[in-house]
């Protein structure tokens, strides 16, 4: 498949994702307000500005973080490059370059997405956002269900998974990264149990959570959200399928020392997740464990596009290399 | 069943008026022609607001199906996206009329060929004084790097588009011949699609002439001018990307074909040859569909500007390894002033008297007919000689004094640059516009394939226009179109 379609596919599902996760970090947090021991506050609104890494961004636009001008930030500022509506303005974008790879259904309802964000009255939005959420989370969650189905599950299909759960890893371990830290500064009582819900609720994990564990610490939920193999949005399961993509997309190799560099750096991360338990991680303490992570899932990032979108002018060795690939 | 046109109930043919134009579903006693009786009862039965909804619908799908074309030069960055108008009152064609205009057709497009080809090897038409040598040297889009070369099985125009009018007897006619690449097909497909949602039974028990296959016959088309007879030859579309106004069309093309579309920037030649970048590494090209103009197809080659070609992909191409489809240089036929000698090389290299006759055209470039157009500028229309999509044109009998001035001017200044002709009085059909029925005048773009043989999808896309009394049926000035049905007796 051309390179330039396999990198459009894996944004076009980055982005997509991306507003899901980001509506249900907001939704979580609005509902998190309505109970009382939560203000409207600063202590509120910022850790969600870090979950996606933009605080210098919001500061810059933003006097206060309160619920206006964070979600202000996050649905629609123009210089939020991952706003929702962004988001989904750049997967349609996308979507549309790739128009002819993707299922008409897909196209549909992707555009119907962006019209219904593009057509929105932000103070309509505004009164009842919960509604406006759900469409967008509905949408998102449609737009890959549909693209499960209409879709033929080739090469194609599996750049639009990778892009997914690489996305959605990236948002797990962010939202692990500073809510654990919230939890752990609290004293045991009602409010850890609240913030463990919502840490639970930011990945729409709490009742898997619930069916399999029934003591809630905060040890159990990072434990849950990293190592779980069952669970869509637990960092292990995410990269599980995201390495199978890899290994779908480069088909069979004769041996390990044939495998291409995101197979290599991808597995290298799966192999640590999957021997890891979490007192290892306990142990070196969270935060820098999942710097870590994240750091790692960005170099994979680095080495994806290198090996698949690489668009740069063919090196003098082309000749030879060329040669090789015609065989 | 012999109803007046002005019925006093409030449906859509109320007050319906029957002109002195040419009214494609009425006769001038306002009777329906036969072919239209049928679709004639159904409208008469039909209230504006039932009529409203199926309009509705179609407008719908077509918004979230993406049939959109883009206009910018406004301030957002996005572009506005606007659905290409449609009109539900479908074109119907009779089974007859039809094969004579195939026949018509198929005859243009070969002699067309044969007069590229003749024009870049040995130029025979213009030794034996047929056409004058300085209106071929002089056209804009002879390429000169195209002389002596040679494509598989001669086929330069591989996708023609060619614009048929009729004037106010009902006669056919040639109003131009797009050769170089020629665009809306997929509203004719879309069409089609739109129609049959929305008027399912009629559509059925009329006995329409299928067009679905137009994807099927264009890339058998394409696979049949690969290079070196290659059986199994990699097909792909070239598009200056999605910006472009028709990216739409491109798409729908490309997956309807099940061929790659790509840019400029997908594409590498090496050793002439050319290659697509992929997620494995170079796989080879053999034919290209490409709907970027010659200039933009190749920085070595051409403009040296063009983001949207590949450089080297003229050398592959020149040496035998890629197959471009439409060829370059084909816009020396379609050039306006070309086309008023069409009909000498039907005679000329076919030995046959055209079937479809060509609009009465006056060549600026010729002292007489020059002469004739600067007197009577105000009773004809102006084309300058290499513009299409309605631009650079002067209708005189609308025109303001000071246009007309301009275009004397213009006139005196470059006459190989303009041609004239008469005022088409345009046949008109029932169309849809606030409210009710009006006569819109239309045109009929039919698209013929050439390759091993020459084929055609039964219609076309019938181009009509939405303003009132507006002669113009371009998309960009303001057009729509409607779904063609070609009968199948």
């Amino acid at each position: 498949m051309l390179s330039r379609v396999a990198d459009t596919l894996y944004w076009m599902s980055r982005y997509v994702e991306r507003a899901e996760d980001i509506t249900r970090i907001l939704t979580v947090n609005f509902h998190s307000l309505l109970d009382a021991k939560v203000q409207d506050s600063e202590d509120a609104w910022r850790p969600i500005i870090a979950i996606t890494g933009d605080e210098p961004l919001f500061t810059n636009n933003f006097e206060e973080y309160n619920a206006k001008t964070v979600s202000e930030f996050l649905l629609w500022h123009p210089e939020n490059p991952s706003a929702v509506t962004t988001c989904i303005r750049l997967a349609r974008e996308n979507a549309r370059c790739v128009r002819e790879q993707i299922s008409s259904e897909m196209w549909e309802h992707v555009n119907r997405l962006y019209f219904l964000v593009r057509d929105l009255k932000r103070e309509v939005a505004a009164r009842g956002p919960y509604e406006f959420f759900d469409q967008i989370r509905q949408g998102s969650q449609a737009f890959q269900g549909i693209t499960n189905e209409t879709m033929a599950h080739g090469e194609a299909y599996e750049f639009i998974q990778l892009g997914k759960h690489l996305e959605r890893a990236d948002k797990t371990v962010r939202i692990i990264d500073v809510k654990y830290g919230a939890v752990n500064v609290l004293s045991d009582g009602p409010e850890v149990s609240l913030q463990l819900i919502a840490m639970l609720r930011s990945c729409s994990a709490f009742e898997a959570f619930r069916k399999q564990a029934s003591h809630l610490n905060s040890t159990r939920v990072a434990e849950f959200l990293l190592f779980s193999q069952e669970f869509p949005r637990a960092v292990s399961y995410c990269l599980q399928r995201a390495l199978r993509s890899v290994n779908l997309i480069f088909g069979d190799v004769p041996t390990q020392r044939h495998l291409r560099s995101p197979q290599r750096a991808l597995g290298r991360i799966c192999s640590e997740l999957g021997y890891l338990e979490i007192n290892d991680v306990l142990d070196q303490n969270m935060h820098p464990y999942l710097d870590k992570l994240l750091s790692g899932l960005n170099e994979l990032g680095v080495e994806i596009s290198k090996t698949y979108f690489n668009t740069q002018v063919i090196a003098p060795s082309f000749q030879t290399s060329q040669q090789s690939q015609q065989q | 069943m012999s109803e007046p046109v002005s019925t006093t109930r409030s449906s859509l043919m109320h007050s319906y008026e029957v002109s002195d134009f040419f009214d494609e579903m009425f006769s001038r006693g306002v009777e329906p022609r036969p072919h239209y009786q049928q679709l004639y009862n159904r409208l008469i039965d039909m209230t504006v607001e039932a009529f409203n909804e199926r309009r509705g619908n179609a407008d719908v799908s077509f918004l979230y199906q993406g049939i959109t074309f883009t206009v910018y030069g406004q301030q957002q960055a996005e572009g506005i996206e606007r659905i290409f108008p449609f009109d539900l009152i479908p074109r119907i064609i009779p089974a007859a009329e039809w094969s004579l205009l195939e026949k018509g057709l198929i005859q243009r497009v070969t002699a067309l060929n044969k007069f590229i080809f003749d024009i870049y090897h040995e130029q025979r038409i213009l030794k034996d004084k047929i056409i004058p040598p300085d209106l071929i040297f002089g056209a804009k889009h002879f390429r000169r790097e195209m002389m002596g070369v040679n494509v598989p099985k001669n086929v330069y125009v591989h996708i023609t588009g060619t614009d048929l009018v009729r004037d106010d007897q009902g006669s056919y006619f040639v109003l131009e011949d797009n050769l170089r690449s020629p665009s809306g097909v997929s509203y004719m497909l879309e069409n089609r699609q739109a129609m049959k949602r929305t008027f399912a039974t009629l559509f059925q028990s009329y006995g329409v002439r299928a067009i679905e296959h137009y994807p099927q016959e264009l890339l058998s088309t394409l696979r049949s001018v690969a290079p070196r007879e290659n059986p199994d030859p990699t097909v792909v579309l070239l598009t200056p990307g999605i910006y472009n106004s028709a990216y739409f069309e491109h798409a729908f093309l490309a997956r309807q074909m099940g061929i790659e579309i790509v840019e400029g920037r997908d594409l590498v030649a090496h050793q002439n040859r050319v290659y697509t970048r992929t997620t494995k590494g170079l796989q080879p090209v053999d034919v290209i569909y490409r709907r970027i103009d010659d200039e933009s197809l190749d920085p070595l080659s051409f403009s040296s500007e063009s983001m949207l070609g590949c450089a080297g992909l003229f050398n592959a191409w020149r040496a035998g390894n890629v197959t471009i489809a439409n060829a370059v240089g084909t816009g020396v036929a379609d050039d306006k002033a070309v086309y008023s000698y069409v009909p000498k090389m039907i005679r000329y290299y076919l030995s046959e008297d055209p079937i479809l006759d060509n609009v009465p055209t006056y060549l600026a470039m010729h002292d007489k007919e020059r002469e004739y157009i600067l007197s009577n500028l105000n009773k004809l229309v102006v084309k300058s000689v290499n513009e299409s999509g309605g631009y650079g044109m002067l209708i005189g009998p609308q025109a303001s004094k000071a246009e007309l001035e301009l275009f004397t001017d213009l006139i005196r200044a470059n006459p190989r640059n303009f041609i004239a002709q008469p005022i088409v009085r345009l046949s008109r059909h029932p169309t849809y516009l606030d409210g009710r029925l009006h006569g819109c005048h239309i045109d009929l773009r039919p698209y013929i394939l050439c390759g091993e043989k020459v084929s055609i999808v039964p219609g076309g896309l019938t181009r009509v226009a939405l303003r009132s009394g507006s002669l113009v049926v371009n998309s960009s000035q303001g057009g729509g179109s409607k779904d063609t049905w070609v009968l199948n007796e």
